[in-house]
């Protein structure tokens, strides 16, 4: 082989690696747009039938106020409740949990992290 | 019949290896001891470098004929590596090392961010300056492919490819792969530094979004059928990294995924590392061959390293400075060694910099994108 024909095959063969991986960033960007709009819908839907249902009794409309004021207390980012820390140092604990307990982030769940003076 | 002490003496020592070992053999040994403390001491890839290392030991020690396959009229077995070594021959064993690392790995990030397959991508330049190279060198086309691979900085992809198109390379390339794997915090922070100004370095980006479990799951059926459509050479590899990730993400079947990402990694490694270990003879291993693939090896990481940093700086360029260029060296592969290196230099800059989970995005698009590599290379000379 020459080294004219090296730098041929050298050329399209990074070109396939880019054109292959350009497809599949396409591709995911469009699976997350297909998925975000059925999840969307599903989720409008799902709001639609709540609405439509029945208007709760004055009692049950208490008790679920009052449900509210207990879990919404504090500060909180999903499941994960964050007292006297910041979003960014509460990431970096969890990245060193994960790291140090060999465990993946995705399989640990957190649910406070709290700042103690 | 009268034997003496000094014929049974004799008599041992001639059937002893120590009859018949050369200065090759006592060479590889050498190098094998070296491996050995590189493993145990330096902690360099301990995981294959140990096994390899062993594997080296053993092939080395005459009269053993572990590596020796049957006679033609098979009357008699064959060495114990040499049947384990049909796993290597056949492709079987990176396939199985890609299903485990599909089980272990989260493509999160990149679903997050798509882009970081560009990088991935790029990422991949070393793998053909280092066969052009090789090919100005006087290797083969096939021989020049399998030298490149190891700028895709992927042990299982480099053995599946050196396997099938120049076996007899098979432990030169596969030591030089999983030691500059192990050297990369060593190899990429002083391109990165002089690649990149401090004011790139200290970028923050922005926190990536959350994936959706039906997203993870969708993801690797997608990429089984467009990679394995495109390149059918690379279906072993891909087929088999997606369906351990397909294990991981389903959560339907977590005994597989545990024994894909565990027992089943660790089995197969044990015997990858010392049957490819035990390919180096000393007659195939000690020539000036090796030296170049050595060298060739380093010139591929550092320009894959190089292709990888460039594209970032143009993502920083064309996003307005929301890309930090420190991603682009993760897209090498060696999860998350790269990632890892990323992270450290970007917190070197600025030590509000979290860069680890934007760089595992190019870090896993590495391994996908060097398979791609390998698959094109093995339908151009396979």
């Amino acid at each position: 082989m020459t080294l004219g024909d090296s730098l041929i095959v050298s050329l399209i063969g990074f070109s396939v690696v880019f054109i292959v991986l350009i497809v599949l960033s396409a591709l995911i960007q469009f699976q997350s747009l297909v998925l975000g709009y059925v999840a969307r819908s599903k989720f409008q839907g799902d709001r639609q039938e709540t609405l439509t249902a029945q208007v709760p009794a004055p009692e049950e409309k208490a008790l679920m106020t009052q449900r509210t004021d207990t879990v919404d207390t504090g500060w909180s980012a999903g499941e994960l409740r964050l007292i006297g820390v910041d979003e960014k140092t509460a990431a970096m604990i969890m990245a060193i949990v994960s790291h140090e307990s060999q465990i993946p982030l995705s399989e640990l769940q957190f649910k406070m992290i709290k700042a103690i003076d | 019949m009268s034997i003496s002490l000094a014929d049974i003496f004799l008599m041992i020592w001639n059937t002893s290896g120590f009859a018949v070992i050369g200065w090759q053999e006592l060479v590889m040994i050498g190098i094998a001891c070296i491996l050995i403390y590189l493993a145990i001491v330096k902690q360099y890839e301990p995981l294959l470098l140990l096994p390899i290392a062993f594997g080296v030991l053993l092939a080395n020690l005459p009269l053993a004929n572990l590596m020796m396959g049957p006679p033609d009229d098979h009357s008699s077995a064959g060495g114990l590596l040499y049947y384990l070594y049909q796993g290597v021959k056949l492709g079987i064993y990176p396939s199985l090392i890609f299903l485990g690392i599909g089980a272990m790995t989260d493509f999160g990030p990149l679903i997050a961010r798509p882009s970081s397959l560009f990088l991935g991508a790029a990422a991949q330049l070393g793998i053909y300056i280092a066969f052009i190279i090789a090919i100005m060198l006087g290797f083969s086309p096939p021989e020049a492919a399998s030298i490149g691979i190891i700028g895709g900085a992927d042990g299982p992809t480099a053995i599946f490819l050196t396997a099938k198109l120049a076996p007899e390379l098979l432990p030169a390339i596969a030591i030089a792969a999983y030691s500059y794997m192990a050297l990369i915090p060593m190899i990429q922070p002083p391109i990165m530094r002089f690649l990149t100004s401090k004011k790139e370095r200290e970028i923050e980006m922005v926190q990536l979004r959350e994936v959706t479990k039906l997203e993870k799951i969708v993801f690797p059926i997608v990429v089984t059928i467009v990679v394995c459509l495109l390149l059918p050479s690379v279906a072993p590899l891909i087929g088999m990294l997606m369906l351990g990730n397909l294990f991981r993400e389903s959560g339907v079947v977590e005994r597989l995924n545990n024994t894909a990402q565990n027992a089943l990694i660790n089995i197969v490694t044990i015997f990858l590392g010392t049957t490819v270990g035990a390919t180096a003879v000393g007659q195939l291993f000690l020539r000036p061959e090796t030296l170049k693939i050595i060298a060739l090896g380093l010139i591929a990481f550092i320009f894959s390293t190089i292709g990888g940093l460039l594209l970032g700086k143009i993502m920083c360029w064309v996003t307005g400075g929301k890309v930090n260029p420190l991603i682009g060296s993760a897209g090498v592969s060696a999860v998350p060694m790269a990632a890892r290196v990323s992270q450290i230099e970007g917190q070197k800059a600025n030590p509000k910099n979290f860069l680890l989970m934007h760089a595992m995005g190019p870090n896993v698009a590495g391994v996908i994108g060097s398979a791609v590599a390998a698959g094109f290379l093995l339908t151009m000379f396979g």
